[in-house]
């Protein structure tokens, strides 16, 4: 039988009551709106989660000597003990598509001290210059200066000031362990403090110029422990790295191990993917929601068209024909509603990417999963949930004429006809 | 069973009994009778005499409590909903009293329904119903909805639906009921003319003594079963 009748039917009837077709569409509609609105949401926070993680200091893709990982040994450098050509190999990173920028680090445990006060520190050697295109935490700075190449200058977090009752200028005897195997100290100077809201950076790094740190830590200029690197997409960073790691990009077949986010920080993927997973519980709590709603409107269309029903049973229509005369219609008014959802979507999402609510002031800043959370609800473009939430929405819809289809199908010809 | 002509519908002692809060109703009680195919025939009788259950069970729109129902010698009695929408869709019109169009429908998609539920393409119903059309006085109305309609044309567009797919069996209830004497004289001599150009058979359920009077056959029914039957 063909579909044609019972489309047009379906599609017409819409227009019957056109004030309860639309409360309908626009309840389905609002429905569709919460659903996507709520998981552009959850995209943005997830998306600043994964920005203020990977971008205040560790950059969305790292490379170090293979074996460098999981210990962290000093001697670990790249390229080993003969190092490697470090200019050669930033270019050659920096020439991968989708590269933003790539900066060399060097790291050691190391104790700091002023006056009778000494702090356990990870020690930072990185080139402030470069460090500009790959992490903020030269943005972040709040006093002070960034380290000059060439000298014994440290920039240090707030919250490690405090403990060592420092300030900018004072001086500080680091003391670390030198790759030569000894026990390497000197003076640093603060040169400027840095505020990035997570308590470790900022209770726990101590950034000096790559140059002064190499020095100390007795690593000549083309040993680096990593190559901090950052990309113009974070969720494209395993296929970066993948690229970077086959493409051989390393000087001289040095071996370089190229590691995504998502392998260095997999809590985050893990509260990405809770997050994608909630969704459906709001996408399931919408939708059957919307359902009885539907359902209720549909199951009074059905029984004011009883007579409706039992002419075309008369006319030759079989069950199956008049539940689909139904199903059209829930299908019509499933389409409309994507439609005005649509509609009263996208306007709304731009305007909170663009001007989003700011929580701040109620709540501040926060830290989840390691990140620094700006409650701030900035909304993202969650481009398959658009297609999932219609889907979902087509079905509540359908879903929700089953039943009152099945009636519409039970309806006596004889006795309706008549009036009875 | 056979019979020498296929009777266009034939009944078997047939009983229907209706049951409600405990009263019992019987609405047709042990009716035999046999209606061949291009008769024009009228069932009469007072209100309740049972004429409309009959024509219902003609139409297998509702099944009797006892006794059988054949049309074309095909036994209904016992059908499945599915295979009685499949007969009535192919050997059955129905003319209501009250029309019955689909409101969201034009005049010409009424009419071509039962073409379109059999499958007939686009060209080939716009062809039978304006033929129809022009044949029962309502051609040029093709696109009205049935609320821009009067009472006379919407139960031309009716009786419209009912002949178009040529069916062997038309069975109408009080179909000039709602209208006046002129609309309702023009209805008849449409039917009259489809009776004798189409061969469909007619079986009218109807206190219209202008309708009685040009039946060919006249049934009067009282308290559900056949006082008399008349062929003139």
């Amino acid at each position: 039988m063909a579909a044609g009748p019972w489309w047009r039917i379906g599609w017409r009837n819409l227009g019957r009551n056109r004030r309860r077709t639309i409360l309908t569409a626009t309840g389905l509609a609002f429905g569709y709106w919460a659903v996507v609105v709520i998981a552009g949401m959850a995209d943005g926070i997830v998306a600043d989660m994964v920005r203020t993680a990977t971008g205040i200091l560790s950059g969305q893709i790292q490379a170090h000597a293979p074996a460098y990982l999981p210990d962290r040994t000093l001697y670990e450098t790249i390229g080993g003990n003969e190092g490697t050509d470090v200019p050669a190999l930033l270019a050659a990173i920096e020439r991968e598509p989708g590269v933003l920028g790539a900066a060399p680090r060097v790291y050691a445990g190391g104790l700091v001290s002023s006056g009778a006060t000494t702090v356990g520190v990870l020690l930072v050697g990185a080139d402030p210059a470069r460090e500009d295109s790959v992490s903020r935490l030269t943005a972040a700075l709040v006093e002070g200066h960034l380290p000059a190449p060439g000298t014994r200058e440290l920039l240090i977090g707030s919250e490690l000031a405090r403990q060592l009752n420092v300030r900018v200028g004072t001086e500080l005897v680091v003391v670390a362990p030198a790759a030569d195997g000894s026990l390497a100290n000197d003076l640093f100077t603060v040169a400027g403090l840095y505020r990035t809201g997570i308590a470790e950076l900022d209770g726990s790094y101590a950034v000096g110029p790559l140059d002064a740190i190499q020095a100390l830590l007795v690593l000549d200029p083309g040993r680096v422990h990593e190559i901090a690197i950052r990309i113009a997409d974070p969720w494209t960073a395993p296929a970066i790295a993948d690229s970077l790691g086959t493409r051989g990009v390393t000087p001289a077949g040095v071996p370089v191990a190229f590691r995504p986010w998502t392998t260095f920080r997999p809590e985050l993927v893990d509260y990405a993917n809770l997050s994608a997973g909630s969704m459906w519980i709001v996408v399931v709590i919408v939708f059957l929601m919307a359902i009885f709603g539907v359902a209720n409107t549909l199951l009074m269309t059905t029984f004011e068209r009883r007579r409706e029903f039992a002419l075309l049973l008369a006319l030759g229509a079989t069950p199956r024909g008049i539940v689909r005369a139904v199903l059209a219609e829930a299908a019509a008014l499933g389409i409309l509603s994507i439609v005005l959802g649509v509609v009263i979507t996208v306007p709304v999402l731009i305007w909170w990417h663009y001007d989003p609510i700011d929580l701040g002031r109620l709540f501040g800043d926060f830290t989840m999963a390691g990140a620094l959370v700006r409650p701030v609800l900035r909304t993202d473009y969650p481009v398959t949930m658009f297609f999932y939430a219609a889907g979902a929405l087509l079905l509540t819809a359908l879903l929700a004429a089953l039943y009152p289809a099945f009636r519409a199908t039970r309806v006596p010809p004889a006795d309706t006809l008549a009036g009875r | 069973m056979t019979t020498p002509t296929n009777a266009a519908v034939r009944t078997d002692t047939v009983w229907k009994i209706f049951e409600h809060d405990g009263i019992t109703v019987e609405a047709v009680r042990g009716v035999t009778v046999r209606i061949e195919p291009g008769e024009f025939v009228v069932l009469a009788g007072p209100s309740g005499s049972g004429k409309t259950t009959l024509l219902n069970l003609f139409g297998g729109l509702t099944r009797p409590s006892r006794g059988r129902v054949w049309i074309d010698e095909q036994d209904i009695t016992d059908m499945s909903e599915r295979q009685l929408a499949r007969l009535r869709l192919e050997r059955l019109g129905f003319v209501f009293q009250a029309y019955n169009l689909l409101p969201v429908l034009t005049a010409l998609e009424n009419a071509e329904f039962s073409l379109l539920l059999q499958g007939v393409d686009e060209e080939e119903r716009q062809r039978r119903v304006s033929a129809l059309f022009e044949k029962i006085g309502i051609a040029g109305l093709e696109d009205r909805r049935p609320g821009k309609l009067s009472g006379g044309q919407q139960q031309r567009v009716a009786v419209a639906r009912a002949v178009v797919s040529e069916p062997a069996l038309v069975l109408a209830d009080e179909p000039t009921a709602n209208l006046d004497s002129a609309s309702s004289d023009a209805l008849l001599d449409v039917m009259v003319r489809l009776n004798a150009d189409l061969g469909t058979t007619f079986v009218f359920a109807t206190h219209d003594t202008r309708l009685m009077e040009r039946a060919k056959r006249l049934i009067r029914l009282v308290d559900g079963a056949i006082a008399s039957d008349h062929r003139r």
